[in-house]
């Protein structure tokens, strides 16, 4: 069987699913994360007067834009796809098909929409002067790649799992809301008291948040341990993934 | 070639039990953790299953007997709980109506999809679309939603993408019959050409019509296991036959009148043969019924015989005084008489012979004594009966 098709196919049906039927098509995946960033910006900048400290710190909006857009991609993977296997039940129950494919296929279009987004955002940053470094968009997108493998990783298990505990999905929507906060995505970790700092780093996303304004806005340093750890972790989940997701998949058709 | 196409052994499929979702969450630790145990519901079991290249099975069963099972195991929706099965080839598989099919994708979408499922590449099924599109043969409605088109209309479009396909393997059941006569045919002449340049074909239908008509060997599941395996006429007779003797309520034992007969039957034989077991012919031999009959008191008695479908319904009664025959006497109180019905016009299937002794006059029925009889051959024809027929102006096929 040809994967890479069957791959392809779903990953546009999965777009097309999408915006099937929606008004403005395409468009909205991009208006969405503009009134959500508009709507922090004003409540952050205008509201909460936020800044980030230090004394040639970016402006609040490009700071959370940044790290904000992968998160948005990150935990919009989850979602959708901790349902993939459940909601294609009745053609996993009709037709052979490697059913990795339909989790792939699934955490493939929100990476695909919210990068475009990303890249379309922090283009209409650089026009407007906001500081991103056109030097860092290159790393930036490449930095999507762990990020993808965690996200396709943690996909597998969820996806997986649910098929037994359909509560998951629900949990996952509030471990999500609780992981967002906890991450340096709304305030920069120099805020974050001493002691609790190094409990940040627990959370898979911190690094991907600091590391975004590091390659973006040089805001921070680069951590070559921190960055080795979390191309590890990326492979170690994405394996154990994948194992789960073997050892569950013949038993799918029984559960569904 | 001599490896064959299917290879199941010792194939079998439970269900585990699962009522509440604290069952589910035990399951899955079980699933994770490689335990074994937990309560199952076995559909299919111990199925062991050759089927070579270019042959041509039918699957027959009544509901719930694991066709479907078998064919999902087969086809590698299900992974079997027991046992094996590997296929050595491509399948194509029309099961259920619309499966694999998005209702809000037009036809075409969904052709490309399918396509994609059975591995096809994008350049290839470019390549073959037109002719997809030309077999399925449903107009315009080539570009609208699937959930517009009629179930006909989805059996078109599913079975043109298999046509193209050209499988090893073609699995299918029951939902040809949806389609429109001439759509029918067209499968129907699709699936004898298909199977002419060597295709091997497994046929679910609950239609022994089809199954005789398309298929060389059957198979047939009774209660998730093979009840009986081989030529088509053979297990489709045996399935119609356990049928019919299923639907008759009660062995008719009412005419049974009075204990302390004062005729009874002491033996019937069947071609010479006394036994419980049912007697096999073939179609158009000879069937001789010998009966060994007791006169309590020395009266002559007479015979009725009668040969009744399997579940009961007459076929042919005759008595000995009808035709101003008698059973001889052989001894103080016993008599015997033989009939013989040469040519036996039966049509294939199972039946049983009927015997009564009747009093001198012939009017009060005494004892029933019932053998069965198999007759077998390789024939379509509808009914009970052979009637003696000739078709008037017909052209020379080469036959009689």
């Amino acid at each position: 069987m040809s994967a890479a098709a069957l791959t392809l196919r779903f990953f546009q049906r999965e777009l097309r699913n999408r915006f099937a039927g929606s008004f403005s098509g395409g468009l909205w995946a991009l208006i969405q994360p503009l009134i959500q960033l508009a709507v922090y910006a004003f409540v952050f900048v205008h509201v909460f007067k936020a800044r980030v400290p230090g004394a040639d710190a970016p402006g609040y909006v490009p700071f959370l834009v940044v790290a904000l857009w992968p998160w948005t991609a990150f935990s919009e993977a989850l979602v959708r796809s901790a349902t993939a296997i459940q909601e294609n039940a009745a053609l996993i129950g009709k037709v052979a098909l490697p059913r990795e494919v339909l989790v792939f296929a699934s955490v493939a279009s929100s990476f695909a929409v919210h990068l475009s987004g990303f890249v379309a955002i922090l283009l209409v940053l650089m026009v407007a002067g906001q500081g991103i470094a056109p030097a860092g968009l290159l790393p930036a997108v490449l930095l999507y790649i762990p990020l993808f493998a965690l996200t396709l990783g943690l996909a597998l298990i969820f996806s997986s799992v649910q098929v037994f505990v359909r509560d998951l999905a629900q949990a996952l929507t509030q471990l999500l809301m609780l992981l967002m906060f906890a991450a340096p995505i709304f305030y920069d970790r120099t805020l974050v008291p001493e002691n609790l700092r190094g409990w940040l780093d627990l959370n898979p996303f911190s690094f991907y948040a600091d590391t975004f304004r590091v390659v973006l806005l040089q805001h921070g340093d680069f951590d070559v341990t921190r960055f080795a750890i979390a191309l590890a972790t990326a492979a170690i989940v994405l394996l154990i993934g994948h194992r789960i997701f073997r050892r569950l998949d013949p038993h799918f058709e029984d559960f569904l | 070639m001599n490896a064959p196409l299917i290879e199941a052994r010792g194939l079998g499929k439970a269900y585990p039990k699962v009522h509440r979702s604290a069952d589910r969450l035990r399951a899955l630790a079980r699933l994770l953790f490689n335990a074994g145990g937990g309560e199952r519901v076995s559909v299919l079991q111990d199925v062991n299953l050759d089927v070579a290249r270019g042959e041509s099975l039918g699957l027959v069963g009544e509901n719930g007997a694991g066709k479907s099972t078998l064919l999902k195991l087969i086809t590698g929706v299900l992974t079997p709980s027991s046992g094996s099965v590997r296929v050595n080839g491509t399948i194509g598989a029309l099961l259920e109506l619309g499966a694999g099919f998005h209702p809000e994708y037009s036809g075409r979408d969904n052709i490309a999809m399918a396509a994609a499922l059975y591995g096809l590449r994008g350049d290839e099924l470019r390549d073959r679309l037109p002719e997809i599109i030309a077999f399925a043969d449903i107009g315009d409605y080539i570009d609208e939603p699937v959930k517009h088109y009629s179930s006909g209309m989805v059996v078109r479009l599913g079975f043109a993408v298999i046509a193209s396909l050209k499988p090893d393997l073609l699995v299918t059941d029951e939902v040809l019959t949806v389609g429109d006569e001439s759509f029918q045919k067209k499968c129907v002449r699709w699936i004898e050409e298909y199977l002419d340049n060597g295709g091997t074909l497994i046929l679910v239908s609950h239609s022994m019509y089809h199954v005789q008509k398309l298929c060389r060997h059957a198979c047939w599941l009774r209660g998730g296991r093979i009840e009986q395996y081989g030529d088509v006429f053979d297990v489709t007779q045996a399935y119609l036959a356990y049928h019919e003797r299923k639907s008759t309520p009660v062995p008719e034992r009412a005419e049974i009148v009075r204990a302390g007969y004062e005729f009874s039957v002491l033996g019937v034989e069947l071609n010479g043969i006394d036994t419980e077991q049912p007697l096999m012919l073939e179609f158009g031999q000879t069937l001789q019924v010998g009966v060994r009959i007791r006169s309590r008191e020395g009266r002559p008695p007479c015979l009725a015989v009668g040969i009744v479908r399997a579940d009961g319904t007459p076929v042919y009664g005759v008595t000995s005084d009808m035709d101003g025959s008698a059973p001889r006497r052989v001894g103080a109180d016993e008599y015997h008489a033989q009939i013989e019905f040469g040519d036996l016009a039966l049509l294939p299937g199972s039946y049983a012979v009927r015997v009564h002794p009747l009093d001198t006059e012939g009017v009060r029925l005494f004892d029933t004594v019932e053998r069965g009889i198999v007759v077998r051959g390789a024939s379509r024809e509808f009914g009970l009966v052979r009637l003696p027929h000739r078709w008037a102006d017909a052209g020379d096929t080469g036959g009689a």
